[in-house]
């Protein structure tokens, strides 16, 4: 998992860079966060998948300590998102298809932990593996749809 | 402490929870169980099984005893036979009246999902995380005043023992992970001669029910074991519950096991019906699927027979959290014969063969419920008598012992191994209380005999 976290930080650090940042300078740690939860979520769609597939209870306790790894890491990206907003040093202004794209994603990933802490086949057919889907869906849309938006504003100026 | 739980059950989070995903068809939760009482005796009603995102938890606070004892009905008296035990639970009378108390609680869960660590919780708070003595205690009341005169550490460095069973001079005694013969003289206060195993059981490292009750049959050639499963329902791998939720027949001279009946979730207590000599069994149904489901029961246990656990309960009603499922064995699922009602926790179960007793308790069975955590309102936290006419259930439980909840819904003590005395005194182990109560008749005539 610590392997898969550095690899998302690294590729994440190096695509940023290609692209010009409103930003002042540096990189707020929340975005660092974000994308950890976000590789996190993606893996228990991975592993819930296998779980569904194969019925073995490893591939279940795989994704119920993603999802739960994905939530604290979610938990600690708002913590840090609420400290820059209120120390205005690096944000502007919120990036608000970010904010609530992601908010739906961790409310989803809560609810997604409940059924997964659920025993045996139910905690994650169907209701867990959908909501693992969803997660992974709305964490794309919202990274597709937030950067369309920021290329048009920033092409626009 | 509590109200972070109960709110959490019955407030923010399910709401919450409920409104993200009523789109999933998971609102409409129901939390609140229904009338206990319904669900006793045979073919009790089974309402429709429900999923939760947070399954309801009431736990009984601890609160002390004091002075005060449990309640008994008119006709009964009891009071503290003795005091200051380590997790008492179970007992055993041996043939001179000396009584065994077995000190004990289960070893520690590893922590295999999140949720474990909530459960740790939860069994701690509710006082069932106490440390067990590991031991066996002997208690003799030479004059029989109901006060014993001595008592002496009998076995000691056990490893959670719970059953014991005497046949001619061996002592067996049933750790959770072996059953271990002991050479025992009438009249011994202490034994320190090594033991022998006889057979291993299955035990470590999840042993989620670690419990083995131990019964002679009454030829003295086979051991019955209760060997509960070891999940609530699969979720740690069906590969972990070989030979488990089952009932062994271990063969006494060679310790070679059968399994005698499976699919019996947490066999707790194991006891011969006088009458038909037939064996007899409560068993721990499963949970989190609501307050009203799955009754316990008390059953007989046919050789051979299969009682539903995992992939069905009461006969053919299918668990949809177990896959692959097995038709086969569902097909021949028997239903049990006398439900305790869901969630009560039959720990203990002794049939009544003693006169000591008022006359409306000399055929039938004492069942010890240990009492709910998963269901509001609380049930069980008593010991009831179930009636037997014909070597079969024949009406509704009674309550014998209460009074276990105090006022405020605390619990003071919580019943678990039942044992019958030399006079026919009923004895209860009460592992919260750390005590082992008497009841006796309070009949001056029939109590004189002693």
């Amino acid at each position: 998992m610590q392997q898969h976290a550095t690899i998302a930080e690294t590729s994440f650090i190096r695509d940023a860079d290609l692209r010009p940042a409103r930003r002042p300078r540096g990189r707020p740690i929340h975005r660092i966060l974000v994308s950890f939860s976000a590789a996190y979520f993606a893996g228990a769609l991975v592993t819930d998948t296998l779980y569904w597939r194969m019925l073995d209870v490893m591939w279940e306790r795989f994704s119920i300590w993603l999802i739960t790894a994905g939530l604290i890491m979610g938990g600690l990206a708002i913590i840090a998102y609420v400290i820059d907003l209120v120390g205005g040093r690096r944000i502007d202004r919120p990036a608000w298809p970010r904010v609530i794209g992601y908010a739906i994603a961790v409310l989803l990933a809560l609810t997604n932990a409940f059924v997964h802490s659920r025993d045996a086949y139910t905690a994650v057919v169907p209701t867990g593996l959908m909501l693992s889907a969803l997660v992974v869906i709305v964490l794309v849309l919202t990274a597709l749809v937030a950067g369309a938006l920021t290329n048009r504003h920033r092409f626009g100026v | 402490m509590m109200h972070i739980l109960k709110n959490a059950r019955s407030a923010k989070l399910p709401r919450l929870a409920a409104l993200l995903v009523a789109g999933l068809g998971l609102a409409g939760c129901n939390y609140e169980g229904g009338d206990p009482r319904k669900e006793i005796g045979a073919n009790p009603p089974l309402p429709a099984l429900q999923q939760y995102l947070v399954p309801p938890i009431q736990i009984a606070r601890v609160a002390a005893w004091g002075n005060e004892t449990p309640a008994v009905p008119q006709g009964l008296q009891v009071h503290a036979l003795a005091t200051g035990f380590e997790h008492p639970r179970s007992l055993y009378v041996l043939p001179n009246g000396d009584v065994l108390v077995v000190e004990s609680n289960g070893p520690k869960p590893p922590i295999n999902r999140p949720k474990d660590i909530l459960t740790d919780w939860v069994t701690w708070f509710a006082g069932a995380a106490a440390k067990g003595g590991n031991r066996i205690t002997l208690l003799r009341d030479s004059n029989g005043d109901g006060i014993p005169d001595l008592r002496t550490v009998f076995l000691d460095h056990l490893n959670s023992p719970f059953g014991v069973a005497l046949v001619g001079n061996d002592l067996y005694v049933a750790n959770t992970d072996a059953i271990i013969r002991y050479p025992y003289q009438e009249g011994q206060t202490s034994i320190t001669a090594p033991g022998t195993k006889l057979t291993d059981l299955p035990g470590g490292p999840i042993n989620h029910h670690w419990t083995k009750a131990l019964l002679a049959s009454p030829d003295g050639s086979k051991l019955y074991v209760g060997v509960g499963s070891n999940s609530n329902i699969t979720e740690n791998g069906i590969g972990a519950e070989y030979e488990r939720a089952a009932i062994w027949e271990v063969d006494r001279a060679s310790g070679a096991h059968r399994i005698f009946a499976s699919g019996t979730r947490n066999p707790t207590g194991l006891a011969w019906e006088p009458e038909t000599r037939k064996l007899w069994a409560v068993v721990n149904e499963r949970d989190e699927i609501g307050p009203d489901l799955v009754p316990d029961y008390l059953t007989s246990v046919q050789d051979g027979g299969f009682y539903g656990w995992p992939y069905s309960y009461y006969g053919q009603h299918l668990d949809p959290r177990v896959q692959p499922q097995r038709p086969d064995l569902v097909g021949k699922a028997i239903p049990p014969d006398y439900a305790l009602s869901s969630h009560v926790a039959p720990l203990g179960v002794a049939m009544y063969t003693g006169t000591e007793l008022p006359a409306n308790y000399r055929s039938g069975a004492f069942v010890s419920e240990h009492g709910s955590w998963d269901r509001t309102p609380l049930n069980g936290y008593k010991v009831v008598f179930v009636p037997f006419s014909g070597g079969m259930p024949s009406g509704p439980t009674q309550d014998v012992v209460t009074g276990f909840l105090d006022a405020n819904n605390h619990a003071r003590g919580r019943p678990v191994g039942l044992a019958v005395d030399r006079t026919g005194g009923l004895l209860i182990a009460d592992d919260v209380g750390d005590t082992v109560w008497r009841v006796s008749s309070s009949n001056p005539h029939s109590a004189s005999n002693n």
